[in-house]
């Protein structure tokens, strides 16, 4: 005989259950149990996973929570219940598949119970939202209310008031609280539960109150079931679960458990066994077998006094409730079918095929009018295979929610790009979610959707980040809050959050924690014994841990937390839509930007049926629309970057010369290098260059094939005159997924859908030798020969899982093209947007360098000026960047809000009256030169101005937006005569303007870092970075510069390189190589040093990609101060004796030049750029 | 007051895996009505290692050697699954 649990927190009660699902769902099933309850705290956390466990271990899942709950008027805390969703009659109704409109979950009984389950817990966690603070709570008439209909069971427990009352011995308290549930709740909702642990007597899950709960079970003629309040599946998981105690609470086990062992009389928990009190009683709440359950029954009723037959109906009423709550995963969950928004919230009246059929021939006609008759055909013929496929899988209203939602961006006017597998698709493109065009770029609807594929298709859309939250705001409005939810993403523990809690529970002090917990990396906590015995850099940590017991248990128990859930937040670009359904199948909590969020996670979409649409803020669409809006703000003019040509030739030549800085995924030293080599022409070789830039193809070496075929050097290998055409486009070298699934097809004829099904099962080892079979036999009937197949097979096998899609390359080289073209075509207001948002991996001192470079001067800060965000000014007959007001630190949001408000002003009384600034950020406006403007720009005056503001006096005054300012008189000082030349402040004494940038904006835009050096680099005979592609290979150069960038990226032969990224200001940065030999004779500067002088030789790679192998290197500041001494000897020594001053200079440059050799020329850009 | 014994015995479980009898002594203890098992928490923190169990398995039983009147004793389940009398309540 089995036993069926109907109380058991997963490990998704973060901190406090500590299995996962799918154990429990094993070990349940394989004690013989049809049937297994979830019922996690505050939520269905765990649900769909519970659910598909149940599916994959052939047993009936229950599912249920485990609620606190409220007195409706008073609020008064009514202890926690467990909520069980009943079961409808399996399978019933709900049979249209993707049908929009349809609504029957909430009407038909299947899915009644699971919905009112939804519900309440939503219901209980809009209490946080209503009163913040409150723990999630559910009122008890709202919760009678959903158990209508023979919806719900509540069971009241030991954690519910009346379990209180029977704990305390309060048998009339007990009785009161009972009839006050019976009265509210409906008939036939309530169970008691009896729960016993087998505690010592007088402890909480004793036998005595539970037989006392059956007494009054019997006493109230209700059903009393039989549960062991579950938190773990094993008997030894009871130590992970005195971890997720301690955590909870943030307390020590020791300090938990008490002074001594909590005996009856002792200082015990306060709590009851199931509440979520200090510490568990003792280890026995784990999935007991069905044997072990019947004992505890047979105690429970032996300890009291109870009428003939009270064993045998405590355990047939226990399994008269699992029956009843046993759910259908498809009738009552709805499991794996998809719902999509009702048509007519998308505006849709008539059927949403023949709409989707309209929309797409229009777009189509529209998208392809300049594409010939022919093109336009092919696109014709595309489309209907691709409705096809739509029709058969009723995704009508999946495409048109989709692209509703890309009209509703474009409406809102913020840039939207589609990216993913769906940019394959011509009908997105007709719809205009995607703006990248399939067909001519060779992308295959098979590699998004088909009817072999089974999972829900996936469109994601990137946009402007600054906007995402906007985006989401106006969905939830559009679509309404019945049908849109956030998604929300399960964060686990992992090795630092896992020492560090196990710590907490040894009461082991935080500075000994934290310095393990900072070694916590590249291996996996649950993997650390092994790693202390692999690891050398762990050998001192492993000696402590072989001489301390508790470091040994530490190491146990750290293992024993990791993976396992910790908090659910919210996903960063996860949105779901769904129909007006939606809330009867997953719960919602409140989401920290306040919007609801499902307590699902990305694992539960596609088996919920929930469409999930990743909205994704991109901070390059973020900086293009600032461009094109300082761009339309200072001519009027709009770009639409949609409709730039995608062929213009100064785009792509800007892109050959590898300054890349800036543009979007080719900008990294990395990528610069490949670009050099690849010198790409067309959109289509910027789609290969970002597939090729990634692990898999960099190691294995297939940049390199793919050029040397490209230039000529070897033949492209076809394998077979039928393949070209496959692979033509990457010389012969295999890249695209889509390459991959022509070539099955070619192979085998097994069509596009199913070739995707075998591309992807390439990736799993065990598979390889049944596709192998499977090509082999069918390619022979098609005409290939037994050569060809062995080695195509060879490179398909090779191709394993790292290869790309091509429409996920695609569509990265399509924001890469659009801001290419802008830095090509309007710099300064690219620029701007780059400073503005910050999108890529170099810090902003490297833009502004780059800005001066391209002619662009960044303007510094100016009161009269300065926006919030960086704009475009005209400066003479160019355009310089206005560095905004945020970034003088320490200013605050409402003195930059008053500032832009009332520019511009007349004088530095104007200013002070209208803005009331505090002392520290006036002080530091005059210091950095943003009020220049009062003393006539004239620098020297600064020390005047700062003086007069250092001397002010008065009161503090309280003005609005609650700043501090100082109400004095502010005269309009006569800043002339000599009595202001003897005033010097030494806050700007023997300081430069980048100094002072630097102090109070962490960013130096009046002029270079490196710019005071130029005459040691002349004199030295530093290449600059600018002329460094001029240069042959092999050449021995001097390199100089302030470091912007270290990489060390994995190289194939194990060996660490180092790539430092050196920025002089002449132009895009040096990329110098470190190898072995060079870290190991420069030691710790190769990571440490910032300005530094290098010492090595170019390497050139392809036409225009040019690095430094690095040899020597020096601290540029000791070379420089060692120079000026020498300098000032050889001047003294002249005095003294008439010898020649630059001889001796040239003779202390001498070490260095011996290496500088012939081949530098001497540059005059030091002198016209330090002039 | 209980008298403390500290001795393995032999136990015999019933079919529902409850004690049926011991041994002790030679002589067999038939357990009279429902035993009842207890299990208590350790400071398991406090000893070397990660133990298994958190709590130690007690059964409180009422036994009887032949006709003779019968006692209270604690049977103490160790981790390694062998038996200890441990106290003899008289």
């Amino acid at each position: 005989m089995s036993f069926p649990h109907l109380h058991v927190a997963s490990a998704y009660s973060t901190h406090y259950g500590v299995t996962l699902p799918e154990a429990l769902a094993e070990q349940a099933a394989a004690d013989g149990a049809t049937f297994l309850a979830v019922t996690d705290r505050d939520g269905l956390y765990g649900a769909v996973k519970h659910v598909r466990a149940c599916v994959a271990a052939g047993i009936s899942p229950g599912l249920g929570a485990d609620l606190e709950v409220h007195d409706d008027d008073t609020l008064a805390p009514l202890g926690r219940v467990v909520v069980l969703a009943h079961g409808g009659s399996a399978g019933q109704g709900n049979t249209g598949q993707g049908n929009a409109g349809q609504r029957n979950a909430g009407q038909s009984s299947g899915g009644r119970g699971y919905a009112a389950l939804c519900r309440a817990v939503s219901s209980a966690h809009e209490t946080t939202a209503r009163l913040p603070g409150h723990p999630p709570s559910i009122p008890r008439r709202r919760l009678a209310q959903l158990a209508g209909l023979d919806s719900l069971t509540v069971l009241l427990g030991p954690a519910s008031d009346v379990g209180h009352a029977v704990e305390r011995r309060d048998n009339p308290r007990a009785r009161a609280n009972l009839v006050e549930w019976q009265r509210i709740m409906p008939p036939h909702s309530l169970a008691l539960e009896v729960v016993c642990h087998l505690t010592e007597p007088g402890m909480p899950g004793s036998v005595a109150p539970a037989t006392r709960m059956l007494a009054l079970a019997e006493y109230a003629r209700l059903p009393a079931v039989l549960s062991n309040a579950v938190r773990y599946g094993t008997a030894d998981e009871a130590v992970t679960a005195d971890l997720a105690d301690a955590a909870r609470n943030l307390t020590p086990l020791a300090q938990l458990a008490g002074p001594q062992l909590a005996g009856p009389q002792g200082a015990g928990p306060q709590h009851s066994q199931t509440e979520a009190g200090p510490l568990q009683v003792n280890g026995q709440a784990w999935l007991k077998p069905a044997a072990a359950m019947r004992q505890v029954a047979r105690m429970v009723v032996d300890a009291g006094q109870h009428s003939d037959g009270a064993l045998a109906r405590l355990l047939r009423d226990t399994h008269d409730l699992a029956d009843r709550c046993a759910l259908d995963p498809i009738g009552d969950i709805g499991l794996g079918r998809p719902r999509m928004p009702e048509a007519s919230v998308i505006g849709v009246t008539r059927d949403p095929l023949a709409e989707l059929w309209a929309r797409a021939r229009h777009g189509i006609d529209e998208r392809y009018a300049d594409a010939g008759r022919h093109g336009l055909t092919a696109a014709h013929d595309r489309l209907a295979h691709e409705m096809a496929t739509v029709e058969s899988l009723g995704f009508a209203g999946y495409f048109l929610t989709v692209a509703a939602v890309a009209d509703i961006v474009r409406g809102m006017g913020i840039r939207i790009q589609a990216r993913g597998s769906g940019v394959g698709s011509v009908l997105n493109y007709a719809l205009h979610t995607s703006s990248v065009e399939p067909i001519g770029n060779g992308l295959l609807w098979e590699r998004f959707l088909s009817p072999e594929r089974q999972t829900l298709p996936d469109i994601d859309l990137d946009v402007e980040s600054a906007r995402r939250h906007d985006i989401y705001r106006k969905v939830f409005e559009t679509f309404g809050a019945s049908r849109v939810s956030l998604m929300s993403m399960t964060n686990a523990y992992r090795g630092r959050g896992a020492v560090r809690d196990a710590g907490l529970a040894l009461g082991m002090p935080d500075t000994q924690v934290a310095a393990i917990a900072k070694q916590m990396w590249r291996f996996n906590a649950r993997d650390f014994r092994a790693a202390l015995a692999e690891k050398p850099e762990l050998e001192e940590l492993a000696t402590e841990v072989r001489e301390s017991a508790q470091l040994d248990l530490l190491v146990d128990l750290t293992a024993r937390l990791d993976r396992l859930p910790r908090h659910i937040s919210v996903h960063p670009c996860g949105v779901i839509l769904s129909d007006a359904s939606l809330l009867d199948r997953t719960p919602v909590q409140a989401s920290g930007m306040g919007l609801p969020m499902s307590q699902f996670d990305k694992h539960d979409m596609d088996p919920m049926g929930l469409i999930k649409l990743d909205i994704l803020g991109v901070r390059m669409q973020s900086a293009m629309a600032h461009a094109v809006e300082e761009h339309h703000r200072l001519t009027g003019e709009h770009i639409d970057l949609d409709r730039v040509p995608l062929d213009d030739q100064a785009t792509f030549e800007l892109i050959r010369s590898t300054r890349t800085l800036g543009i979007f995924q080719i900008e990294s030293p990395g990528q610069m290098e490949l670009v050099g080599k690849l010198q790409p022409e067309v959109f289509n070789d910027l789609t290969v260059e970002i597939s090729l830039f990634r692990p898999g193809p960099m190691q294995n070496n297939m940049p390199l094939r793919y050029l040397e075929a490209g230039h000529g050097e070897v033949a492209p290998d076809y394998i077979h005159p039928r393949f070209e055409p496959i692979l033509r486009e990457t010389n012969g070298v295999v890249i695209f997924h889509e390459q991959v699934m022509r070539l099955f097809d070619e192979l085998t004829g097994c069509g596009l859908g199913h070739a995707d099904v075998l591309r992807r099962h390439l990736g799993r080892p065990e598979q390889l030798s049944v596709i192998e079979a499977y090509v082999r036999e069918h390619a022979l009937g098609r005409g290939f020969d037994a050569g060809t197949i062995g080695r195509v097979w060879t490179v398909l096998a090779g191709f394993g899982s790292f290869g790309f899609a091509k429409a996920h390359g695609a569509a990265f080289a399509l924001p890469t093209y659009q801001s290419a073209w802008l830095k090509t075509h309007h710099p300064a207001a690219f620029l701007a947007g780059l400073l503005t948002h910050d999108p890529g991996m170099w810090p902003k001192d490297l833009l502004v360098a780059e800005a001066r470079v391209l002619g662009v001067p960044v303007l510094g800060l100016d009161v009269q000026r300065s926006a919030l965000d960086y704009r475009v000014e005209s400066v003479g007959d160019g355009q310089g960047i206005r560095m905004p007001l945020p970034e003088l630190s320490g200013s605050s949001d409402a003195e930059r809000a008053r500032i832009v408000r009332h520019q511009p002003f007349t004088s530095l009384q104007d200013f002070r009256d209208r803005v009331h600034p505090r002392r520290r950020t006036f002080e530091a406006l005059a210091r950095v030169g943003a009020l220049d403007s009062f003393i006539d720009h004239d620098r020297t005056r600064r020390h005047e101005l700062l003086a007069h503001i250092q001397s002010l006096r008065g009161t503090a005054i309280t003005i609005a937006d609650d700043q501090l300012a100082f109400e004095v008189p502010l005269p309009v000082l006569d800043y002339e005569g000599p009595r202001f030349d003897a005033v010097t402040s030494l806050q700007l004494r023997g300081r430069t303007q980048s100094d002072l940038e630097l102090l109070d904006t962490g960013l130096a835009v009046s002029g270079h870092r490196m710019r005071k050096y130029y005459p040691l680099f002349a004199e030295l005979g530093v290449t600059p970075a600018s002329q460094l592609a001029t240069l042959p290979g092999g050449t021995d150069v001097l390199l100089a510069g302030v470091r912007r960038a270290t990489n060390t990226p994995p190289m194939r032969d194990g060996r660490r390189v180092v790539f430092v990224s050196l920025d002089d200001g002449t132009g895009p940065v040096a990329n110098v190589v470190f190898f072995h030999d060079a870290q190991e004779r420069i030691g710790g500067g190769v990571f440490q040093t910032e300005l530094m002088l290098v010492r090595g030789r170019t390497r050139r790679s392809g036409a225009r990609g040019v690095s430094v192998t690095g040899e020597g290197m020096w601290d540029l500041v000791t070379v420089a101060r060692d120079r000026a001494r020498a300098q000032a000897k050889a001047a003294r020594a002249d005095g003294a004796a008439g010898v020649n001053t630059a001889a001796a200079a040239a003779a202390a440059a001498r070490p260095l030049r011996r290496a500088a050799g012939s081949g530098t020329t001497e540059f005059d850009l030091w002198s016209t750029q330090s002039a | 007051m209980p008298q403390i014994i500290d001795t393995t015995v032999q136990v015999e479980l019933s079919a529902d895996g409850d004690p049926r009898a011991f041994v002790w002594d030679r002589f067999e203890h038939v357990v009279i009505g429902q035993p009842q098992a207890v299990f208590t928490r350790t400071r398991w923190w406090e000893n070397n290692g990660t133990p298994t169990r958190i709590d130690t398995e007690l059964w409180r039983v009422d036994a009887a050697r032949g006709g003779e009147d019968q006692h209270r004793y604690d049977l103490r389940h160790d981790a390694d699954g062998t038996w200890v009398l441990a106290l003899d309540w008289g």
